[in-house]
């Protein structure tokens, strides 16, 4: 039943991809590129969000202030903000395209399970990020969602108070608070530069940005959106006069709407709950040989007598399991007699996908269970048999 | 049931064999216990992890071995599993075409098809059209005299 639905799932993505082929050329298609419109949209991001760092004021007396002056005086100012406010929500929804799209289409498990932790952490700190930026406007709402997490952090059994404090930099909302959030705000958006190295380490090619055109597209929708639907703050916070209620941006502070309906404690568990499956998804499959059938056939193994050190293999594995490493003696065929490198298979990035024998013209490279001989055999069957008289 | 042999021609139906990704077209049911497609009994279909495995000296074995064509179906241009396989696979049969139009085969002998695991349709109709195209190509296929 799972496996159908899945089945299904991976069919209708596939089928979307090819829909949208139809439409516009393949280069274009953007749901190739999802992780490049995400990389787009970080980098509208940090822009603007250097920008904005450059007005701001993590006072509890200015903050509100700055962000309207910025909003208000500064030439373009209300722009900037948008770009940053709309970028946010683009940036997500990318994340969320890529996300789903690679889960459906079976990119994410066994040697592919380390882009999937680390899309999982990115995405934790992305959302994190996200979440930060809405209190440092300062606002009625930011003061609301402050008082909050603060509630929700004390419900934490064991150190929940010490968070708490921790976060405030004091038992209340005090003058280094802001300081605080704002380094919550940042720190974790410069550390998604670190992370993404973790998330391309094992990719030969990836693919990190969108073709010009999309750029331009999301560019221009970015700046449409900021001058018709300018980011606006709320009324100023005023301590002790926090309202009930506030309008959810779903992407980032969903986690605030859950605590109308669950104790700030359980909002957290299920949280950590959506979290953990998240990093459990990868290794929630598991195959027997049988069922995996040509998709396991075994981790690319070098001939060592016939390697040339041609580097071809090296260049195609998108998955850069391959490395080069010098050859101290030589191969036993003619051409491999010269050799000054050797292929070496990384095991742990090798995915089985077999693209490495295929560029290797020198049969240095097999999948273990399904040899060169062995097709040579099926294709010499295939190509001598009899041909079948027409009827 | 498909078939690829025209009712009114007399000769044999041209022998092709196909590389089909099994990650491409859902294979299940498509292929014969003798390894022929469901349908089509003079095309022999090869399953392999990726369009990306196909050697192009194993495309030059089916035609020295005397098989009339011989294609690798991959996923759609953009779909691979494995982001690069049938770009790659796209280049070598370039290359390959390149390398046959110098001993004077006809570089259509080679084909690149790509079809989602939905499309099984589609791979059909695009098998049957192959077989049609190679069928068509004089002189007959080099038999292993090559």
């Amino acid at each position: 039943m799972t496996k159908r639905l899945w089945l299904r799932l991976q069919s209708a993505t596939l089928k979307a991809d090819v829909f949208i082929n139809r439409l516009l050329y393949q280069d274009f298609n953007p749901l190739y590129y999802t992780g490049g419109l995400a990389n787009l949209f970080l980098t509208v991001l940090v822009i603007t969000g250097i920008l904005i760092f450059l007005y701001y004021e993590p006072s509890l007396e200015g903050a509100y202030a700055s962000v309207q002056f910025l909003t208000e005086g500064v030439p373009y100012g209300v722009i900037f903000r948008g770009l940053h406010r709309y970028a946010a929500d683009g940036f997500m929804i990318a994340i969320f395209v890529h996300l789903f799209r690679n889960w459906f289409t079976d990119r994410y498990r066994e040697a592919r399970d380390s882009q999937w932790i680390s899309g999982m952490v990115l995405l934790v700190f992305s959302g994190f990020a996200g979440l930060t930026g809405y209190l440092l406007v300062w606002d009625e709402r930011s003061l609301l969602l402050v008082s909050m997490t603060v509630q929700a952090l004390r419900s934490i059994p064991l150190g929940g108070n010490w968070l708490a404090t921790m976060f405030l930099g004091g038992p209340g909302i005090n003058g280094t608070t802001l300081p605080r959030v704002l380094a919550l705000h940042i720190a974790p958006a410069m550390t998604l530069y670190a992370l993404l190295w973790w998330h391309y380490v094992r990719l030969r090619a990836p693919r990190v940005w969108p073709p010009a055109v999309w750029v331009l597209f999301c560019l221009g929708a970015l700046f449409f959106v900021s001058a018709v639907l300018p980011a606006t703050s709320g009324a100023a916070a005023q301590p002790g006069s926090a309202p009930q209620s506030f309008e959810v941006a779903w992407f980032y502070l969903w986690p605030y709407a859950l605590m109308k309906w669950l104790a700030p404690a359980w909002a957290l568990a299920l949280i950590g709950v959506i979290i953990a499956y998240g990093l459990y998804i990868p290794y929630s499959i598991r195959e027997t040989p049988a069922e995996r059938g040509l998709r396991g056939l075994g981790q690319a193994t070098v001939v060592e007598e016939n390697c040339t050190g041609c580097e071809l293999c090296y260049y195609d594995c998108p998955y850069n399991a391959i490395y080069m490493v010098p050859s101290h003696e030589p191969g036993k065929s003619k051409a491999a007699a010269n050799r000054k490198l050797l292929a070496v298979v990384v095991e742990p990035r090798c995915v089985e996908c077999g693209i490495c024998i295929g560029a290797c013209p020198f049969e240095a490279l097999e999948l273990p269970r399904l040899l060169d001989k062995d097709v040579q055999e099926m294709i010499r069957a295939g190509a001598q048999a009899p041909a079948p008289a027409a009827s | 049931m498909e078939t690829a042999m025209d009712p009114n021609a007399s000769t044999p139906a041209p022998r092709v064999v196909g590389f089909l990704c099994d990650w491409a077209v859902n294979s299940e049911g498509l292929i014969n216990a003798d390894g022929t497609m469901l349908g089509f009994p003079n095309v022999t279909l090869v399953l392999v992890p990726c369009s990306g495995f196909v050697k192009t000296g194993w495309l030059d074995l089916a035609l020295k071995s005397g098989a009339a064509g011989v294609f690798v179906c991959g996923c759609p241009m953009g779909d691979c599993l494995n982001r690069e396989g049938n770009w790659i696979m796209e280049e070598r049969i370039d290359q390959l075409r390149k390398r046959l139009q110098r001993q004077k085969v006809d570089p259509e002998r080679i084909g690149l098809v790509a079809y989602g695991m939905h499309d099984r349709d589609g791979f059909v109709a695009g098998v049957r059209a192959f077989v049609d195209k190679v069928a068509g190509i004089t002189p007959a296929p080099a038999g292993g005299k090559r």
